[in-house]
């Protein structure tokens, strides 16, 4: 070693510090004794390494001692300089961590940049990567208010020379870091209490309010391979709990802010450390990181709970300090940068994700060849050339025949099985929350969950759900159309193929009548299952799909589920199938693991959504017909053979003379030798599935007169198999026919094609004409009469004749006061045998006992909307209970005489009175002992309190919810939402976790390559 | 096997089909109620004497004044009306009140189930009239009426009235349309089970000139057939008059004929070929036929929807009285009683082919069958309780004759209450969509 006085004034004392260091100790040693500037006095420390790391330093001949592996990084620096001769002047002490290799100019640089400034005591190197040598670390470092470690840095920053130069900075890492040997004495050292991390910015800090200056000289250069804080090698430190790098990380973040910062700022900075823990840990939680989720909260609470530290730790610094803890401002970086940076990172990370940087070698310019492109004749592109492409031609062919066929549907649409849309996204939003609807007679039941997809999707119309049906409904033709080009163009690419399967599946008879009879559920489905069967592939091996992948497509699903329950229905069957299939796999192989694999990842796929629809899927438990149903109104289905024709039938579907080609083009892809016959095979297991479903009658809440069953969710998938194995079979046909002499072959495809072109032409006409004037349109004229919405509270009988495709029916219901609204229909509550019996006898004119029925129950009109049968009119006119009110165009109402209303109060003379009702809860007053009656169906939840306390509710013989009332006085009627708010606290929870496992995971430092991190 | 996988999946296909057939059969989606609504009869205002023919004693009845729904059987096979509109549950069967006043006329009318429209063609509002229009509301609650009077001097203004839960109301024919000669009323509820009757009676001085319970014909119609008609011979020579009164209600006029169907062969009258009708005028034609049978029937055919009546002038004891036969609805299978009336059924038709049944008061059945072209009679015995028709061919008419110490009536042979086969409802919130 050269001594002091060969080089300069100064005294270099280089201590290095081990500890499972010994894949790096090699390059530190070397890098340290090939210094230009050879350091005086080299000592070692080694922290109780468990690798070679001792030998390497004793074949090194570096004077060294060892200590316990729990000795942190600033103890074992102290021990070090304690061991070391009496200090001189200009001695310098030189951090050299075991895992960073300074430059042979870097301490020759740190010396020049401190000969000419006394007040410096701290400088240290430019850090660059370990393995990439480009890679910038820091250049000073400081600390953000919420206890990040700052560089100002942006992540793996290119090293140009960008930053050079001397710079102030509030620290310098210890890595490389030289110290004036007196300073770091008179300060103690490094706080012991940081074991590890942060312990350089503790330092710098109390050098500064030492009134010391630090600074961060670029000349000098070293190697940093972070292999603590990458979890290259395991913490041992003492008070490193677990051993979580960034537990500790974080915790003496914290510290160091708590115990420098000035008193008044600290709640200030508590406050910001906790919220800033919280985020990072949420973000953790939704990178699949929870260990460093827990790190962020456990850092912050362990501190926190042990404030003894800080404050012995801030009596410290205030012997220390002559300067104010204010000097350090200046370092500190703004929030707007951290927000900026933050943000760059943020859009950085989405970018690379959605957009991966093309790895393709770039052409050289010396590749081109001018020659050649100067005898390429110029190329002029017609602009109308652009229309004989089959693409524009078929989007364009079914965006007009969408146009035209909505006609009728500009507005507000309302109709068949689509109920009039609430004007704003609240609406539908209460709708979801509440716990209780006023639908009928009233209903606690689960709001489906398509109720929020629509709130949510209406977001992007600005909340105007009524645009966003109407819109919707034009539209859906084409998405329809254009996912499904998206997955026959993976069949062929032949785009005269593609587009004309695609549109024949825009056409379909199972399209024309979603959009029709205004069923959303179907045309969702027809839009997704293109998808779907994209995703989903190749799910027969579906083992090799990642669990991230299977809860992607759950969420997929999820979405499917909350529109129609018989997508769970399609999914489940189809799961059981395969999964049958697969078990002929597993008797013949004798692959267990596979099989089970198998069945795990399919039964996530189709249970995962139906537990994050809960609890409305949980209720289609209870009652089963909510499997067969969709978003609004039950329109009745065609049957079963009409099912079998592809076409659902029903209201607002094609004609059944109108044969669609679907069966005929399964039924010949069934004996295909192709891959035609794979699909045609899931199309005929679904149109089984379909007929099975159409042959079902089914009664629901809203609708106990049974009907068959909409088959028109699992006709889409019949549907998508049919214009798939016809793409496949066409595909591989066409060669075939071409080159081969006239045989059957070319009969059947000329058949087929004569069927398929003549369904389409009748098809577009059907929808142009008679397909305008279907049962949704917009601007309907509604069906209760404006004055019977002036009352609030008001329930009413209505009654009327509905037309269903052969006939109509008188039908009923209990209307307050308005239409039926959107998400209504599905929370209806089950009908009451006492009102279905006083309407019932209302219609055969024997209900003389019928008016006081629709009393008792709170039903305060009779409305008989027409047209209606003049002798039921007069039949109700002879009943006696009830008076006309007016007859007008609309229809008949009449009042029922006696007086009724939501909330009714039998005092103990028996003397009934009405009491003011809202629409939902009430406050009132009742005049004195007597019972309360609340004529809304029979429900836990309903609460009435008074002075404070809850009345008791028993259910009287009508089922009517009532409360004894022992005295007079103010009382308040609510309806708690306790169970409802749980249940969307459990949806919300399993939807997070879905939406957290479909996320792409983040990575532990540990699992990132070296080549990655530096 | 090449294609077996395939043929199974075909084999689900058709399995599945076959299922949802078995399915679809069992599902039944509509029900239904089958009743005969109540019929009502008209009270017996002051100076009249009713009686009620019925075919059981059995039959429940309830009095309309008395606010209780409480019922109770008749008793008798002939019940004596003092004053009140009784309700009855005959269960299809259709009751005949006879009224008359005692040597000055008499009527009948088959009791009926709630009307929406009713339209009396006869009476008159002049000075010799002593007629009544009856409005009777059975139901329990209030009834709103429109009364639309048609004259000789066209459509009268609407009258509006509000007859109150099981009451009655009478307003005097001369209110209707003061004045006028020739009177055609309809009849319409706005609400209220409402039935209407109508008294004819005239009187010139102190002495009458005959009355008749004027039955009702629920619609206009292009087509219409009184099917029976009393032709009384005076001498030799000449018959008693007869007056067709005639009015097309709607906005255009009507060309009308009539045709005269009798024993003595069938033909259009002088004068009554393609008249021209005014719309909303009540219009009268004199039909003198010189025919010697004792009945007859007129058949009208108008190219607008028309009602229509004759009057016939009848001698009863010496006695002058008139009968007001109205059109009668095609026949149909039903049961009308006839206890103590004995009278005479004229069937009018093409081909007339009835099968009737007739019950007498010891309970016998005796089973006829009425064949004939264009006209047949058939008197009812002596003993008879009702007739029930149990076979008829198409476009079959019927009106019965009635003749009593009191007077001539003449009555339509209709359903006094039909089977309604009302469809229950179900509960279907889709009633709230438009």
């Amino acid at each position: 070693m050269a001594s002091l006085a060969d080089v300069d004034k100064h005294r270099v004392t280089a201590v290095l510090v081990s500890h499972n260091g010994a894949l790096w100790l090699p390059e530190v040693v070397a890098a340290l004794t090939s210094q230009t500037r050879p350091i005086d006095l080299i000592t070692a420390v080694d922290t109780g390494s468990e690798d070679a790391s001792t030998k390497l330093l004793k074949s090194a001949r570096i004077p060294f001692f060892s200590t316990d592996r729990e000795t942190g990084f600033g103890q074992a620096v102290s021990l070090a300089v304690d061991k070391l001769p009496k200090a001189v002047e200009h001695e310098w002490i030189w951090l050299i961590h075991d895992d960073c290799a300074p430059a042979p100019t870097a301490l020759a640089e740190l010396l020049n940049a401190v000969d000419d400034r006394p007040q410096v005591v701290m400088v240290g190197p430019k850090l660059l990567g370990w393995h990439d040598r480009t890679h910038l670390l820091e250049a000073g470092i400081s600390i953000a208010g919420n206890g990040a470690r700052w560089t100002g840095l942006e992540p793996l920053e290119y090293d140009q020379g960008q930053h050079d130069g001397i710079h102030d900075v509030l620290s310098v890492s210890t890595a490389g870091a030289l110290i004036r040997r007196d300073v770091f004495e008179e300060l103690g050292g490094l706080d012991q209490n940081l074991a590890l991390f942060r312990d350089d910015v503790d330092f710098g800090w109390r050098a500064r309010t030492a009134g010391h200056s630090v600074i961060a000289a670029t000349s000098a250069i070293a190697f940093h391979a972070q292999a603590s804080a990458t979890e290259r090698r395991r913490i041992d430190v003492e008070g490193a709990l677990l051993h979580r790098p960034l537990l500790l990380d974080r915790r003496n973040a914290a510290y160091v802010l708590l115990a420098n910062s000035s008193w008044w700022m600290i709640p200030w900075i508590a406050l910001q450390l906790f919220s800033s823990a919280i985020a990072r840990a949420l973000g953790y939680l939704l990178a699949k990181l929870p260990g460093y989720a827990s790190d962020e909260i456990l850092a912050f609470t362990t501190l926190i709970l042990r404030p003894g530290k800080i404050l012995e730790a801030r009596k410290v610094r205030k012997k220390q300090r002559f300067v104010s803890a204010r000097v350090v401002a200046t370092y500190i970086p703004p929030r707007w940068s951290q927000l900026r940076l933050g943000t760059e990172r943020l859009v950085e990370s989405m970018r690379a994700r959605v957009f991966p940087d093309n790895t393709s070698a770039a052409v050289s310019i010396l590749d081109s060849v001018e020659d050649e492109d100067l005898l390429t004749p110029v190329k002029t592109i017609k602009w109308f050339s652009v229309f004989k492409r089959p693409e524009v031609i078929g989007f364009l062919a079914i965006a007009i025949i969408s146009l035209v066929n909505s006609r009728n549907r500009f507005g507000a649409i309302v109709g068949g099985a689509l109920p009039i849309s609430p004007s704003g996204a609240t609406d539908l939003w209460r709708t979801y929350f509440e716990s209780w609807h006023q639908v009928g007679m009233g209903s606690s039941l689960a709001t489906p969950p398509w109720v929020a997809v629509t709130a949510i999707a209406s977001l992007a119309v600005l909340g105007k759900v009524q645009f966003l049906i109407t819109t919707f409904f034009l539209v859906a033709p084409i998405l329809i159309m254009w996912t499904g080009f998206l997955l026959l163009k993976k069949l062929t690419s032949n785009s005269w193929i593609s587009i004309p399967a695609a549109f024949l599946y825009a056409i379909s008879p199972v399209t024309i009548a979603a959009v029709s009879s205004g069923y959303i559920g179907t045309l969702i489905l027809l839009i997704f299952v293109p998808l779907v069967a994209i995703i989903l592939h190749d799910w027969l091996a579906i083992e090799k799909y990642s669990w991230r992948k299977i809860f992607a497509v759950s969420l997929l699903f999820t979405v499917l589920y909350a529109f129609t329950l018989m997508s769970f229905v399609i999914a489940l069957v189809a799961s059981v199938l395969v999964s049958i299939d697969n078990f002929k796999d597993y008797s013949s192989t004798q692959d267990k693991s596979v099989w089970f694999d198998r069945l795990k990842k399919r039964s996530a796929l189709v249970f995962v959504p139906f537990l994050v629809n809960a609890p409305y899927s949980f209720e289609a438990v209870i009652n089963p017909s909510r499997f067969l149903t969709e978003p609004g109104l039950r329109i009745p289905g065609g049957g079963s053979l009409a099912v079998l024709s592809g076409n659902p039938g029903g209201l607002g579907s094609v004609p059944l003379w109108l044969i669609s080609p679907i069966v005929l083009v399964l039924v010949i892809s069934l004996f295909s030798s192709t891959h035609a016959r794979g699909i045609a095979e899931y199309g005929i297991t679904a149109l089984s599935l379909a007929v099975f479903v159409g042959s079902l009658s089914i009664s629901t809440r809203g609708n106990e007169g049974a009907a068959k069953a909409w088959a028109g969710p699992v006709l889409s998938v019949v549907t998508l198999a049919a214009a798939a194995a016809g793409t496949v079979l066409l595909n591989s046909l066409r060669q075939t026919l071409i080159l081969s002499h006239i045989h059957y072959r070319h009969v059947l495809a000329a058949t087929l094609l004569f069927i398929t072109a003549a369904y389409a032409t009748l098809a577009v006409g059907y929808s142009l004409s008679t397909g305008a004037d279907s049962a949704v349109q917009a601007n309907r004229a509604t069906v209760m009469p404006a004055f019977l919405s002036v009352e609030t509270d008001t329930k009413i009988l209505v009654l009327r004749e509905v037309e269903n495709t052969e006939d109509k029916k008188i039908q009923y219901y209990i209307s307050r006061g308005r239409d039926i609204s959107l998400g209504e229909p599905d929370v209806a509550p089950q009908q009451n045998a006492s009102i279905a019996q006083a309407a019932r006898s209302l219609i055969d004119g024997t209900g003389i006992a019928s008016s006081k029925t629709l009393a008792d129950y709170g039903i305060k009109y009779v409305y008989v909307k027409n047209p209606f049968k003049k002798e039921v009119i007069r039949s109700i006119d002879g009943l006696g209970g009830f008076t006309r009110t007016s007859a007008t165009s609309l229809g008949v109402v009449w009042k029922v005489s006696q007086p009724t209303g939501r909330l009714l109060f039998v005092a103990e003379s028996g003397e009934r009175i009405v009491l003011e009702a809202g629409e939902f809860g009430a406050r009132t007053f009742v005049p004195g002992p007597g019972t309360l009656i609340l004529t809304e169906t029979a429900n836990r939840s309903w609460q009435v309190l008074q002075n404070g306390y809850r009345l008791d509710r028993i259910n009287n013989e009508l089922g009517l919810p009532t409360f004894k009332v022992t005295e007079s006085g103010e009382i308040s009627l609510l309806h708690d939402g306790t169970v409802r708010r749980g249940w969307l606290s459990l949806q919300i929870i399993f939807l997070s976790v879905v939406l957290v496992m479909a996320l792409p995971a983040g990575r532990r430092k540990s699992e990132i390559s070296e080549e990655e991190l530096a | 096997m090449k294609f077996g996988r395939s043929l199974g999946f075909l084999a689900a296909l058709v399995s599945a089909l076959c299922i949802g057939a078995l399915l679809s059969v069992a599902v039944t989606t509509k029900s239904y109620s089958e009743s005969y609504p109540s019929v009502v009869c008209p009270p017996t205002i002051a100076g009249l004497t009713s009686q009620i023919s019925l075919t059981s004693k059995k039959t429940p009845f309830q009095r309309l004044q008395n606010r209780t729904t409480k019922t109770a059987p008749v008793k008798v096979l002939r019940l004596p009306v003092n004053k009140d509109s009784l309700l009855f549950n005959s269960e299809g069967v259709a009751p005949v009140v006879w009224q008359s006043k005692a040597s000055s006329w008499a009527g009948g009318a088959v009791c009926t189930g709630p009307a929406t429209s009713q339209w009396f063609v006869g009476g008159t509002a002049d000075i010799t009239t002593r007629g009544r229009l009856i409005i009777i509301n059975s139901g329990l609650s209030d009834a709103v009426v429109d009364i639309q009077s048609f004259t000789e001097n066209g459509k009268q203004p609407l009258r509006t009235i509000t007859v109150v839960s099981k009451n009655y109301q009478v307003i005097p024919t001369d209110s209707l349309a003061p004045g006028d000669k020739y009177l055609t009323v309809h009849v319409a509820p706005r609400s209220g089970r409402v039935n209407a009757f109508m008294i004819d009676e005239q009187g010139k001085g102190l002495s009458t000139l005959g009355g008749d319970l004027v039955n009702f014909a629920p619609t206009a119609s292009k087509s219409l057939m009184i099917p029976a008609i009393p032709h009384q011979i005076k001498d030799r020579s000449a018959a008693l008059p007869h007056t067709l009164r005639v009015l097309t209600p709607g906005d255009v006029d009507a060309i009308v004929t009539a045709e005269v169907l009798s024993a003595d062969g069938v033909f259009v009258p002088v004068g009554l070929t393609s008249r021209s009708i005014t719309a909303g005028i009540v219009t009268e034609f004199q039909l003198t036929p010189k025919i010697t049978s004792a009945v007859l029937a007129v058949r009208i055919t108008s190219t607008e929807p028309v009602v229509a009546a004759i009057k016939s002038t009848v001698t009863v004891s010496g006695r002058k009285d008139f009968v007001w036969s109205t059109s009668a609805p095609a026949l149909v299978p039903l049961t009308i009683a006839i206890s103590g009336l004995t009278p005479l059924i004229s069937f009018a038709g093409d081909r007339i082919n009835v099968s009737l049944d007739v019950t007498l008061n010891n309970g016998k059945v005796v089973r006829k069958t009425i064949k004939g072209t264009e006209i047949a009679t058939w008197r009812a015995p002596d003993a008879a309780r009702s007739f029930t028709i149990t076979k008829v061919g198409p476009d079959t008419f019927a009106g019965a004759l009635v003749s009593s110490v009191n007077g001539y009536g003449y009555f339509p042979i209709a359903p006094g209450s039909l089977l309604t086969k009302i469809e229950l409802p179900d509960s279907n919130i889709r009633v709230l969509n438009p």
